[in-house]
């Protein structure tokens, strides 16, 4: 006889089972409808992903991060200017200098930040609010209108590409791909490995940490840098989408992305799943209205996903307990 | 982030220090800090874009015109909509000209006293959600002339002409064209908001222009599901909801909607040439490079000579309260002349003057 707890392991089971049947369903009965769907899913969810892990990591370390919405919109802008000023050397030197430039920038406000909240033992929030309204008056002041850079391309993977319901999927820019790759890194990182059993100590109990002799001060700088430098590259998923930087074109993904992150409970695959959960919706309401399905607002879909966050946060985000050092400074006593 | 007026005053301050560290060629947003340095400031940009320049002078003198531009909350520079109005207004018989850059929907009615509180003559105001705050202005200040740009007026106010066009006839030639051109037989748009009236013409003339050429087609349109202020800033979701149209088997791609339209555009160019792209309001060959490889033409609305004219006649005494109506077409087909076949031309060459004068009905009757 199966005892309680292990029937509660099997529910994840089961509702991965029920979606892929969901799939399979709508696949047989609108075969590119779903096929589009699908793709929108996973280019939508990449940045929510990338931002819920910048803020996961920091979190996990004991820093509270509300300024992943400015590391992103720091990061586009930076990475759209040096591509644009390197158009010249080929796409590919161009956009990985972007790419580069980006993920420097925004790891630089991550370590910003992690100076405010770390070394003046600033109120966290208000470091990340200061560095999202400079982000936004900032490169407003500072974006040239007009320039352009090489766009990225769209990458399909070989045999991947032409299957059916997931070939889409498999139809991506390049940094897409990325984003699936580091959240299994940092799943892994986090859990698996020293620097994960360090970052954790560090936010669970940082003067237990202490006293094993990890550095928790110099842990938290890293893990903010690092955690930027995942903002950076979400911020340049944006880019690939648009081609082009805009002023405030990050339109409230970097808080989305916090939402992301409470509701996978702080753990990289419940971001992941979060994510696509969200971006799903991104490419439900699209289709709905491409087919014209309910003559209801767009708006309305639009309101979905919050809706959901929201839900989800009030009923199953009871027991997302987050990192008990989370948004205290480190005093050594 | 932009909401707070204590930001942009910390951004006008930011901008200025950043001006005194040497030359700088975007244009300022105005809306706090003193005139005379923004003017400065903007005539130096136009210079090196070798526009006109803002003069000088005493804007309560007779013989000395203003023309001030407030923009709806989309950009001066969005290579479309505000941007048209706004070389209209550079372009004009105006001695001084300035503008402001609306950054919260609460700021309209200010940013529009601002200028009259300077006793400017004449006040643009760019869009459709501006045009409540105008009505308001042009009740209270009846000695100056305003032109609301998109606002379709009600009731006719003497000194308030809205410039209005016939975006359903722009649609439903792009929309035409785009029945004609597509192989897959089916053709996608990607639009603003559905909040905005003129957004929706060119949705509805669009399908309609479609089936006209084409009674097959399947039209797949989205409007962005955002509210005024992220509607139509917002490229990336532009770019993802137009391949997702690419993915759902659409080879014609209608972007309408400010930079998130452009959005649209710039990611149907990764296509190259697979997939075709139709700009709006302004021929976007020009300004959305990035679009060349796969745009065919523009829905546009010449905004650009519409103010330029109500301006003219506000100089001669020649102002007319109420609805004014502006001219559309469809762009030159640049380098696309040689890949749409000729005789899709020359039906598009034929139906043009028949929809321009309503002979053909854009609403699908």
């Amino acid at each position: 006889m199966a005892s309680p707890t292990n029937t509660k392991r099997l529910i994840p089971w089961f509702a991965a089972a029920l979606v892929l049947a969901a799939i399979v369903a709508a696949w047989s009965w609108k075969s590119g409808d779903t096929e589009a769907v699908l793709g929108r899913t996973v280019r939508a969810a990449a940045p929510l992903i990338l931002g819920g892990l910048c803020g996961l990591i920091g979190e996990r370390s004991g820093i509270v991060n509300i300024g992943i919405e400015g590391q992103m919109l720091i990061s586009a802008f930076a990475g759209f200017m040096a591509s644009s000023y390197t158009a010249g050397m080929g796409t590919l030197a161009s956009l990985v200098i972007g790419i580069l430039a980006g993920m420097i920038a925004a790891a630089l406000t991550g370590t910003f930040m992690g100076w405010c909240a770390i070394s003046l033992k600033m109120d966290q929030i208000i470091a990340g609010t200061v560095v999202n309204i400079f982000a936004a008056g900032f490169t407003s002041y500072a974006f040239i209108q007009g320039r352009t850079q090489p766009t990225y391309p769209q990458w399909s993977v070989p045999v991947l590409a032409d299957l059916p319901i997931v070939g889409k999927v498999f139809s991506q820019g390049p940094l897409t791909y990325v984003a699936f790759v580091v959240v299994i890194i940092v799943q892994f990182a986090l859990f698996r490995s020293r620097w994960g059993l360090r970052t954790r100590a560090v936010g669970e109990h940082p003067s237990a940490a202490d006293t094993v002799g990890i550095d928790v001060l110099r842990l938290r700088y890293v893990n903010m840098t690092i955690a930027g430098s995942l903002a950076g590259i979400a911020g340049m998923l944006l880019l690939q989408s648009a081609s082009v930087f805009n002023r405030g074109m990050t339109n409230g993904i970097g808080f989305i992305a916090l939402a992301v992150m409470l509701f996978g409970r702080y753990r990289p695959f419940g971001v992941l799943l979060g994510g696509l959960v969200l971006g799903f919706f991104n490419g439900l309401q699209a289709q709905l209205q491409f087919r014209q399905a309910f003559d209801i607002p767009p708006q309305f879909f639009g309101m979905i996903p919050f809706v959901f966050t929201i839900a989800v946060l009030a009923f199953a985000g009871v027991s997302a307990r987050p990192p008990a050092a989370a948004g205290v400074p480190y005093e050594k006593e | 982030m932009l909401k707070n007026r204590r930001l942009l005053a910390l951004l006008g301050a930011l901008m200025l220090f950043a001006a005194a560290c040497g030359g700088s060629d975007t244009t300022t947003e105005t809306g706090s800090g003193d005139t005379e340095e923004t003017s400065e400031e903007t005539a130096e940009a136009e210079t090196e874009e070798e526009a006109p320049v803002s003069a000088e002078g005493d804007c309560s003198a007779d013989d000395f015109l203003c023309v001030g531009l407030v923009s709806d909350v989309g950009k001066i520079d969005d290579k479309s909509f505000n941007q048209s109005a706004w070389e209209g207004v550079q372009g004009s018989v105006a001695d001084q000209f300035d503008f402001i850059e609306t950054q919260d929907s609460n700021d309209y009615g200010t940013n529009i006293q601002t200028f009259i509180d300077q006793d400017y003559d004449v006040i643009v105001t760019v869009g459709f959600a501006i045009g409540e705050a105008t009505v308001e202005a042009a009740n209270a200040n009846p000695d100056v002339l305003f032109i609301g740009v998109d606002q379709f007026q009600g009731a006719e106010i003497a000194n308030l002409a809205g410039l209005i066009f016939p975006e359903d006839q722009a649609g439903f030639l792009a929309g035409a064209l785009a029945g004609l051109m597509t192989e897959s037989n089916t053709i996608a748009a990607v639009l603003g908001t559905d909040l905005v009236p003129p957004v929706v013409a060119f949705q509805q003339g669009y399908e309609n222009g479609a089936r006209y050429t084409n009674p097959d087609v399947d039209v797949i349109s989205t409007f962005h599901p955002g509210g005024l202020d992220v509607a139509f800033t917002d490229p990336a979701w532009g770019a993802d909801t137009a391949r997702q149209a690419i993915d759902s088997g659409a080879d014609v791609i209608f972007g309408a909607g400010g930079l998130t339209g452009n959005g649209a555009l710039g990611e149907i160019a990764k296509e190259d040439g697979a997939a075709f792209c139709i700009g709006v309001d302004s021929d976007q060959w020009e300004t959305v490079p990035e679009a060349r490889p796969c745009l065919i033409t523009s829905a546009m609305k010449l905004i650009t000579p519409g103010v330029q004219d109500l301006i003219a006649g506000a100089q001669s005494g020649d102002f007319t309260g109420g609805n004014v109506v502006g001219a559309v077409g469809l762009a030159d087909y640049h380098d696309f002349s040689s890949v749409i076949p000729q005789e899709v031309q020359d039906e598009i060459a034929a139906l043009t003057p028949l929809v321009l004068s309503g002979e053909v009905a854009t609403d699908g009757s």
